[in-house]
């Protein structure tokens, strides 16, 4: 019955919303907690709607999308052909491999001072920390999807005569997609959370800096509004890919199998 | 055609070699269909793929019209091979599937009509754009075959494609890889652990053991060929009291080896 299914995957993240926002203004009633701390559902309502009116949410949503996503898609366009060097090129991973792991263990935030210092404390320094959050997802799945490469699909490549080259970009690439597919997810994810720590610092719009400015504030419910917007939109831009992935390539299961469709 | 002179593949596992093949000496007629039969690990397999230059003889030497080919990628492109498993690219749909050799080597243009009238040979044109995990499994047997077909190979290898299907499948490809052998007349070599297949597909059944040829059993019974012909099974009879007599699997499958060392 996919009307029964399709109505209770809407309604129940409805209702888990709705028990949520109760339970969060019971505990406010039942505690007696300062609204400074925590405002009620409604204060935080009437605070969005006010930056709604102004149109200052909208404009730091736009500088902090576009951050993101210019951080995004340059994190692909690194990660992907230094993925398919390693797989062709032995002694390029060989170099490259050891600064590269060295640098992963390192998280995007604690470069922001030599960012700062390097790339002055304008946009480049903010997409260079996104771009260094969504990196290595991106990186790490396409090349474990090019080392579980069925060889079995190389080998039809081997005996059509195909070069290596176009043995990897025909067969391995498109193999290793779905492991692509689940770093760049992870990549998007991880771009929000970078995206907000570079706001935090040295910055004048965007979400970050609008939880900073309110927390200097003391408006709680303005914080909770950016965590609120925050969140949808990662939920939002996540739900937007998993839509495009199964649209442009139905093969990938981005979801098991389920959310897909 | 192909033939091999002391053909031979050792494989190194586990620090000592084992034998997949030995001293193959082996003519492949022009235009003729050849199946080779044995247990499990006698090296059909390996021969294929030797064939089809998967792999590199550890001894003896391929020949091409009786010269050994000077570029083996290049001869290569007239190879077509059928694996025991379809081996579709699951993002590709049936006709992209099928012309997948082709593309990069010809104009798309020509890539579609050849795409189109082996689709429709195979009786596939409904599932052009269907992709490989909505088929059957015969139908995707049928696919993996139209892309060896479709560059109208001069060597057709076969690896058992027919083994995993049910036996009303199976009968109805044996009866099309004739139909499309006689039409465009490639050079077969088909294995299989089907006796009965063999003796209806085959001009000659080779029969294997431990990595050698071991017996030849021509067959020149006219086509269209029935399981229950008199020739056919006596055909069969002999076949299968060759392989009763005497059956030593070497339990030697190439797929899950290292490369060769020369023996």
């Amino acid at each position: 019955m996919p009307t029964r299914v399709a109505w209770h995957r809407a309604a129940v993240p409805l209702i888990v919303a709705v028990a949520f926002i109760a339970a969060w203004s019971l505990g406010i009633a039942l505690t007696g907690v300062s609204r400074a701390l925590l405002p009620s559902p409604t204060a935080v309502l009437g605070a969005g709607l006010e930056l709604v009116e102004g149109g200052e949410l909208a404009r730091h949503v736009r500088v902090s999308a576009l951050r993101l996503l210019i951080g995004f898609l340059l994190s692909v366009a690194l990660a992907l052909p230094i993925a398919m060097l390693f797989a062709r090129l032995r002694g390029l991973r060989a170099v490259l491999e050891p600064p590269l792991e060295f640098l992963r263990q390192v998280p995007p935030l604690a470069m922001m001072p030599l960012l700062i210092l390097w790339l002055g404390i304008g946009e480049a320094q903010k997409v260079g920390i996104i771009t260094l959050a969504c990196f290595f997802p991106v990186f790490l799945g396409t090349l474990g999807g090019i080392a579980q490469c069925d060889r079995r699909l190389i080998e039809v490549g081997q005996v059509a005569g195909l070069s290596k080259g176009a043995i990897l970009c025909r067969i391995v690439m498109p193999s290793a997609l779905p492991s692509t597919v689940v770093g760049l997810r992870i990549a998007l994810g991880q771009g929000w959370r970078a995206l907000v720590g570079a706001e935090l610092v040295a910055s004048s719009a965007g979400l970050g800096y609008m939880i900073e400015d309110a927390q200097n504030l003391a408006r709680t419910d303005i914080v909770i509004v950016g965590v609120l917007v925050i969140g949808t939109l990662g939920l939002a831009s996540d739900w937007a890919f998993r839509r495009a992935i199964a649209a442009t390539w139905p093969w990938v299961k981005v979801d098991g199998g389920d959310g897909d469709a | 055609m192909p033939s091999c002179r002391g053909l031979g593949k050792t494989f190194r596992i586990d620090g000592r070699n084992v034998v997949a093949l030995r001293d193959v000496d082996l003519d492949l007629p022009r235009a003729s269909i050849s199946v080779f039969v044995g247990p499990s690990g006698c090296g059909k397999t390996t021969l294929l793929r030797l064939l089809a230059g998967l792999e590199q003889p550890t001894s003896g030497v391929i020949l091409r019209d009786g010269a050994e080919p000077s570029q083996a990628a290049a001869e290569r492109t007239r190879v077509g091979y059928v694996f025991q498993e379809p081996r579709l690219m699951p993002w590709l749909s049936v006709a992209r599937n099928v012309g997948f050799n082709l593309e990069g080597r010809l104009p798309k243009v020509e890539i579609a009509t050849r795409v189109a009238d082996i689709l429709s040979i195979m009786g596939l044109t409904t599932f052009a754009s269907a992709r490989p995990d909505q088929l059957s499994g015969g139908m995707a047997s049928r696919v993996g075959l139209a892309r060896a077909l479709v560059s109208n190979p001069d060597l057709l290898l076969l690896d058992e494609p027919f083994a995993a299907l049910d036996a009303m499948t199976r009968r109805r490809l044996q009866a099309e890889l004739v139909a499309l052998w006689q039409r465009l007349s490639p050079t077969i070599v088909f294995v299989t652990h089907d006796v009965e297949e063999a003796a209806l597909l085959a001009d000659t059944v080779y029969r294997m053991e431990s990595g050698a040829i071991v017996a030849r059993y021509p067959n020149s019974i006219p086509r269209p060929r029935d399981a229950t012909d008199a020739g056919i099974v006596a055909l069969r009879r002999a076949i299968l009291a060759g392989l009763e007599e005497k059956a030593e699997p070497t339990s030697v499958q190439p797929s899950t080896l290292k490369r060769g060392t020369a023996s």
